[in-house]
């Protein structure tokens, strides 16, 4: 016992080494910088202690993001699950050719964000508005990136096409693995397809649940890079009488923070969102956990 | 035992290994050489040019060899620098844009005072009456006009000297479009989505800090820095904007790109476009043929008939660097060398700074700027005094969304003004 002990850390030695190395060592040290005024390369820091998390919660731009992206997240779980449930109970049906649909559902999640942020914007700036001209339709003629009600909805729906296919495929292994004599026990006691649905599948399916919606919550909360080349913040908008950027969400104000030299701050906030996004996804995870079944 | 014996063995083999390892990286850090200095550049856009010159001074200089690195692409210079400085690899020379740059990088800037360019410019960067930067080339604007366009709607540009006669030229083009073949009389953009915070909060909002006064007059903005407006002087600024809004291209104005914005201009599909000459490039790329000129940004009242010059970038050097006499030495061939002189103009295509550069650059824009330089009474560029992140986070928004609703004039100024009010505490 003892000797495979020591065969344990050696084994474990070098991911301990690098996790604490590249992700523990640095999330202290930006716990430290936080409460700080150091802006990045000055060899004087100084302790500020609260100073910089005092100020974040009166300045009107980092609310907005703050609740900017509360509220992307929550479109995003609902949107991003409801849609791929949809599409793995298509894909794991009887339906012709599904294997093409499950590959290509899932080919959007390849493309990397900072792509698909500049085809998107390039089909709704130009295409949409463009087929608004010709068809006359004048909802359609401004894009729906440039009016701060519409754009957050924007948003979601391309981060919808993106990831919907990706959490289809944890849909759709879940959906697999439920025995099939369930199902048709089910139909031969009188069950039609949505009761089935309803009463068997998605309580068999509550650990797919547990896990999807942790994904997409973690991911729409921290969500940038489509954020930068989709929107890069914009419209304008105003809040709490001060313009801010509509559809900056938090990881690009800490950014913008960031590249205009003020670290300490950007770090801070950085720290709020971290603590937010644990907060958040404890109690997700506990209450999906409850309602999961043993087979 | 013995296997525990066999695993002691193999450890001690991988440490033996790793140590051996990094004692030869030691090994080649330490060898003697010649000098090398690195500089770290931002523009793209020379990158060839300047490598070439860089070679070509290497080689003529024996036991200095100067490596030219380019952040390319728009990439954060800021934060590759400060990757750079955290790993111990601050090149010799470097850039900075404005006070806010020197501000966050002061402990590795050199003096260069007593350097011999220095009287041969206006655009040295200068601290406190010390010289510490070297002016990479003059940028500048107006407003660019297509000067066929204009003729043909029968507008002299040499007439626009005063915002009431840019309102009258506006006014005709717009009831000309049709027959003009234009969609818009001005392209100019002011959204944050299409990145072009910059040309609003910056380059337009630079006319308020500093047009119609002296070159050095830095008054109107070392009080914004205070926290005041000077609210007679905005609002004729802020009429100005507003009319450049009501008369662009919305499409453009409102979500565009910079491709957008100037691809309208040099396709002839609008006639004023609110850019610097940095745009000559782009011109030449898209085969442009019309002829083209500068008009000036006339805001106020009077009549005002300057154009906008500063120097967009400064060269640093490292004061901490052992090659710091060296690097000097580079920065001064540039200046003084005709090989120099060569690469900035032909080369890279800039407008130097320096007054004993005789060649001229071939784009239209540039030459037009050059020809007001040579006439004087322009005006200074003062956006790096201010904070960082000013342009982007504070003035980009407000801009933006005047140029959403450009009747809400007052709403503008309002939001301007508490901006303002909120500067000393950035």
């Amino acid at each position: 016992m003892k000797q495979n002990r020591l065969v344990n850390v050696l084994f474990l030695a070098p991911s301990v080494f690098a996790f604490v190395m590249i992700i523990i060592v640095p999330f202290l040290f930006g716990l430290f910088y936080s409460m700080t005024d150091w802006n990045g390369v000055s060899s004087e820091v100084r302790f500020v202690g609260f100073n910089n998390f005092r100020s974040l919660f009166t300045a009107p731009d980092f609310l907005y993001s703050f609740l900017i992206t509360v509220g992307y997240t929550i479109i995003n779980i609902v949107l991003v699950n409801v849609v791929s449930f949809i599409l793995s109970l298509i894909v794991t049906s009887k339906i012709r050719m599904r294997n093409f649909y499950r590959a290509g559902f899932f080919v959007p999640y390849l493309i990397g964000g900072i792509v698909l942020g500049y085809i998107w914007q390039f089909i709704l700036n130009s295409i949409v508005v463009q087929l608004g001209v010709v068809t006359a339709v004048e909802v359609l003629q401004t894009s729906f990136l440039s009016r701060p009600n519409t754009v957050i909805w924007a948003m979601s729906a391309v981060n919808t096409w993106q990831y919907a296919g990706y959490i289809m495929l944890i849909y759709v292994a879940s959906i697999q693995s439920i025995p099939s004599s369930l199902m048709e026990a089910a139909s031969v006691d009188g069950a039609n397809y949505v009761s089935r649905v309803f009463h068997i599948l998605i309580p068999m399916m509550a650990n797919a649940f547990t896990i999807s919606l942790f994904l997409t919550l973690t991911t729409s909360f921290k969500q940038f890079d489509m954020n930068l080349t989709l929107t890069n913040g914009g419209p304008a908008t105003r809040f709490l009488e001060a313009p801010v950027k509509a559809s900056q969400l938090l990881a690009m104000n800490i950014f913008n923070t960031a590249t205009a030299n003020r670290m300490a701050e950007a770090q801070a906030k950085a720290v709020v969102l971290f603590i937010a996004l644990v907060f958040v996804s404890l109690i997700q995870v506990s209450v999906n956990k409850k309602k999961e079944v043993e087979m | 035992m013995k296997k525990l014996a066999l695993r002691i063995v193999t450890i001690a083999a991988l440490a033996v290994v790793l140590a051996v390892g990094a004692s030869c990286a030691k090994k080649e850090a330490d060898k003697p050489k010649d000098i090398t200095i690195n500089m770290f550049q931002l523009k793209v856009e020379i990158k060839d040019a300047l490598d070439a010159y860089a070679a070509k001074y290497s080689a003529a200089s024996p036991g200095t060899t100067v490596k030219v690195e380019t952040l390319g692409g728009g990439g954060d210079y800021g934060g590759a620098l400060k990757a750079k400085v955290q790993a111990g690899q601050m090149p010799d020379i470097f850039m900075i844009e404005g006070r806010g740059g020197y501000d966050i990088w002061k402990d590795y800037i050199a003096t260069l005072d007593g350097e011999p360019w220095i009287k041969d410019t206006d655009l040295a960067f200068k601290v406190d009456g010390k010289v510490v930067g070297f002016p990479v080339a003059i940028e500048g604007y107006g407003l660019a006009y297509n000067a066929d366009i204009l003729a043909k709607a029968g507008i002299d540009p040499n007439t626009l000297t005063t915002r009431a006669a840019y309102e009258q030229a506006f006014k005709t083009l717009e009831a000309k479009k049709r027959e003009l073949g234009i969609d818009a009389p001005v392209a100019m953009a002011a959204s944050v989505a299409g990145g072009m915070w910059w040309v609003a909060g910056q380059h337009n909002l630079a006319c308020y800090w500093g047009g119609g006064l002296a070159f050095d007059d830095t008054s109107v903005i070392q009080n914004a820095l205070k926290g005041q407006l000077d609210e007679a002087r905005f609002a004729q600024y802020a009429k100005y904007v507003q009319l450049l809004f009501n008369y662009a291209d919305k499409k453009i104005l409102l979500n565009g790109s910079y491709d957008d914005q100037v691809g309208s201009f040099a396709q002839g599909r609008t006639a004023f476009l609110h850019q610097g000459n940095w745009v000559d490039p782009n011109m030449k790329q898209l085969g442009v043929t019309f002829k083209m000129g500068y008009a000036p940004h006339a805001f106020l009242d009077t009549v005002q008939t300057g154009l906008y010059l500063f120097a967009p970038s400064w060269y640093v050097v490292n004061s901490q660097s052992p090659n710091a006499a060296a690097a000097k030495a580079f920065l001064n061939s540039i200046a003084s060398s005709a090989d120099g002189h060569d690469y900035m103009v032909n080369g890279a295509g800039m407008i130097p700074a320096f007054k004993s550069v005789t060649l001229k650059p071939s784009g239209q824009l540039s030459q037009a700027l050059m020809a007001a330089n040579a006439k004087g009474g322009n005006y200074g560029v003062f956006f790096g005094m201010l904070p960082d992140g000013a342009g982007q986070n504070v003035f980009g928004p407000i801009f933006d969304l005047f140029a959403q609703s450009p009747s809400k004039i007052d709403q503008f100024t309002a939001d301007m003004k508490k901006a303002i009010a909120g500067l000393p505490n950035k």
